[in-house]
């Protein structure tokens, strides 16, 4: 599904990502973890195509596509999905225009006919469910006013609404009270299918005890310096980063 | 300078002919507006209120001179009665013949409207050819709000210089939309004098929306005058234009009065919208509210210049004035220049201005949810405009309003004008 090789990357004239490998396969969720600065949410940022970051060297496929030769919402529309680490407010844009425009368009690129006004409120209705969305929040603007956790509930909202294959989870997991991590997790794991894949950005374990990856990778300066399965997790959590580094 | 002249050779030689299709109360004004205007002459950007505006240029061109009072269906709400030597309407009923006191006009009549002040008022009063009237008697609420069409067509350059006189008197209530429309892709020039008279307690709001296309060159010059607890709103909504001047002069006179000025422009192409405002604290515990937002795109050029005048001796004023500006590309310019002027020591105040692009993480989240870069964009435009709209008190216009602001913004991404 996602195929990362050598990847390289830069902001602002500084190298970030100094040469990523990584494969992901239908169905599986991995693990990234790392210390602040590692390059954890550059990597999702480059996935996504934020124009703010620059791709030296290295390739991406996803689906067999050339990644990096898409737009951003090109890549929406493959089916990639960054649950953002900061979900932006937009003043005066309501978040039934905004998912309207963006379902839309997806069902454009699909080749699908616009899903009527009634068709669509339901959904949203439904999908709201999901992870306890008030209406109320639906329809304001969208994330304005909206606490740390609503907004990190909308990101799993969005994504609910969006059905991506590939879902990049950015930090979901900062900034959340125990109830509602619990309705976060358990929202994406609701939406799992046997087809769609995650990458899980993460410092702690506890949102890892809910999602169980398959694969969990450690990322230290730019590089994953150490794969492994559940284990690897549970043994950062009980001695930290620095054995990874010393090891490797 | 020779723009001036033209106007003033035209206004000598064919006197007879404006005089003898126009009434009275407007001829007796003339000689006095030809005498200031020749003294004047069209303000060079030297001129504080015009260094946005190049106004000799835009009063250049050769254009035709309307002549006859506009053609006005009998029974319509916007009907003139003046074509029929009676110079009101009585909008609160408008099928009944005029109920308003018959000196009224001849007592108002240029009274905000100073013609030795300013030049375009001058000109407006030497060539005036038509007058409205609307008038609600004291304590009348006019239900519905009265709406009056522009709408320019002609097959050759065509100007045209009109008037409108607002009357509430004490008490009474109104809601007055103006729609500055073009049909016809030709040169046209207008001059608009408006004067309005808010009574003690009256309240009169006033939309001016404008609709026309590149070639269409506006100049308003509104006047409003608030007695004693009056309340004004004024809108100067501009969704296209060529050249568009709106010029806003309040005076709020009267103890607790109010003035709130709205005002939006989306310009593309080579549009230039200019709004100076003037609002002129008299008396003590009077508010204002000023919001004026822009949409600058391609090469287009806007002008805000707000000044809040409080005299000594209007104490408890409170007063806020806001400018925000989105410039969408790198050759659109954008003029902001919020003036406060206080003279009392016990007064609530607050002025700013601020001039920026499409915020890059909003766009950018929009984008990573599928949505493509012009339809995130327009998006967010929307929603910046949104804000002026959604302060108009009257709801059934802020639907329509919205709408037109989506279309108007379709249309500018689809169009390309900057591409061609």
């Amino acid at each position: 599904m996602l195929e990362i090789k050598n990847l390289h990357a830069t902001i602002g004239g500084k190298e970030i990502l100094k040469g990523i490998d990584l494969v992901v396969r239908p169905g599986e969720i991995h693990a990234l973890m790392g210390q602040n600065g590692a390059g954890k949410s550059t990597l999702s940022n480059v996935l996504v195509g934020n124009p703010s970051y620059t791709v030296t060297e290295g390739s991406i496929r996803f689906n067999g596509k050339d990644l990096l030769a898409m737009s951003p919402d090109e890549r929406a529309h493959e089916g990639l999905f960054l649950s953002f680490q900061q979900p932006v407010e937009i003043p005066g844009v309501s978040m039934v225009n905004f998912m309207r425009a963006a379902l839309n368009a997806k069902r454009k690129y699909l080749g699908l006919e616009p899903l009527d006004a009634g068709s669509f409120l339901k959904l949203m209705r439904e999908k709201r469910k999901i992870v306890e969305l008030d209406s109320k929040l639906t329809s304001r603007s969208v994330n304005e006013g909206f606490s740390g956790g609503e907004k990190k509930r909308n990101e799993i909202f969005q994504m609910a609404m969006l059905e991506p294959t590939l879902s990049i989870l950015d930090e979901t997991d900062s900034g959340l009270d125990v109830d509602a991590l619990r309705i976060v997790a358990e929202g994406f794991n609701k939406l799992r299918t046997p087809e769609t894949s995650a990458i899980v950005i993460t410092h702690y374990q506890r949102l890892l005890d809910y999602l169980k990856p398959d694969i969990v990778h450690v990322l230290i300066d730019g590089r994953i310096v150490r794969t492994g399965g559940p284990g690897l997790a549970a043994e950062i959590e009980r001695r930290g980063f620095d054995w990874v580094r010393e090891e490797s | 300078m020779k723009e001036t002249a033209q106007y003033i050779d035209f206004f000598r030689s064919e006197r007879q002919r404006i005089d003898s299709g126009s009434l009275p109360v407007l001829n007796a004004r003339r000689d006095e507006a030809a005498a200031a205007f020749e003294r004047l002459g069209f303000p060079s950007q030297k001129v504080e209120r015009y260094k946005y505006t190049d106004v000799a240029a835009a009063f250049a061109p050769n254009y035709g001179i309307q002549l006859q009072n506009a053609p006005s269906a009998p029974g319509a709400p916007s009907d003139l009665a003046a074509k029929a030597g009676v110079p009101t309407s009585s909008p609160s009923a408008a099928s009944t013949v005029d109920e308003a006191p018959a000196d009224l006009v001849s007592r108002l009549y240029g009274t905000l409207a100073d013609v030795n002040a300013d030049a375009i008022t001058a000109l407006n009063t030497m060539l005036v050819q038509d007058l409205l009237l609307v008038h609600v008697p004291a304590g009348t609420t006019r239900e519905h709000p009265v709406q009056i069409t522009y709408q320019l067509h002609s097959s050759a350059p065509l100007m045209q210089n009109r008037r409108l006189l607002i009357v509430a008197e004490p008490g009474a209530r109104v809601q007055v939309i103006l729609n500055e429309k073009a049909d016809a892709q030709q040169d046209f020039l207008v001059t608009q004098v408006t004067e309005v008279f808010v009574g003690a307690g009256a309240q009169v709001e006033v939309y001016d929306i404008e609709s026309t296309h590149d070639r269409f060159h506006r100049f308003h010059q509104f006047f409003a005058e608030v007695a004693q607890d009056g309340r004004l709103t004024h809108t100067a909504f501009t969704l296209a234009g060529g050249l568009s001047r709106n010029q806003t002069d309040v005076r709020l006179s009267g103890q607790g009065a109010s003035a709130n000025l709205l005002g939006c422009a989306i310009t593309d192409g080579c549009q230039h919208v200019d709004n100076n405002t003037l609002i002129d604290h008299l008396a003590p515990g009077c508010r204002s509210h000023e919001l004026y937002k822009y949409v600058v795109d391609q090469q287009s050029t806007g002008a805000f210049a707000g000044r809040v005048l409080v005299r000594e001796q209007a104490q408890q004023t409170d007063s806020e004035e806001r400018n925000a500006n989105l410039v969408c590309t790198d050759q659109a310019r954008m003029w902001t220049q919020p003036m406060l002027e206080i003279y009392a020591d016990d007064v609530k105040c607050s002025h700013g201005s601020t001039v920026g692009q499409l915020n890059a993480e909003a766009l950018f989240y929009m984008r990573q949810r599928g949505i493509s870069e012009p339809d995130a964009r327009m998006l967010l435009k929307q929603a910046f405009a949104a804000e002026v709209i959604n302060n108009i008190p009257l709801k059934a216009l802020q639907q329509r309003l919205h709408i037109l602001v989506e279309k108007r913004f379709r249309s500018c991404e689809d169009c390309r004008l900057c591409k061609k």
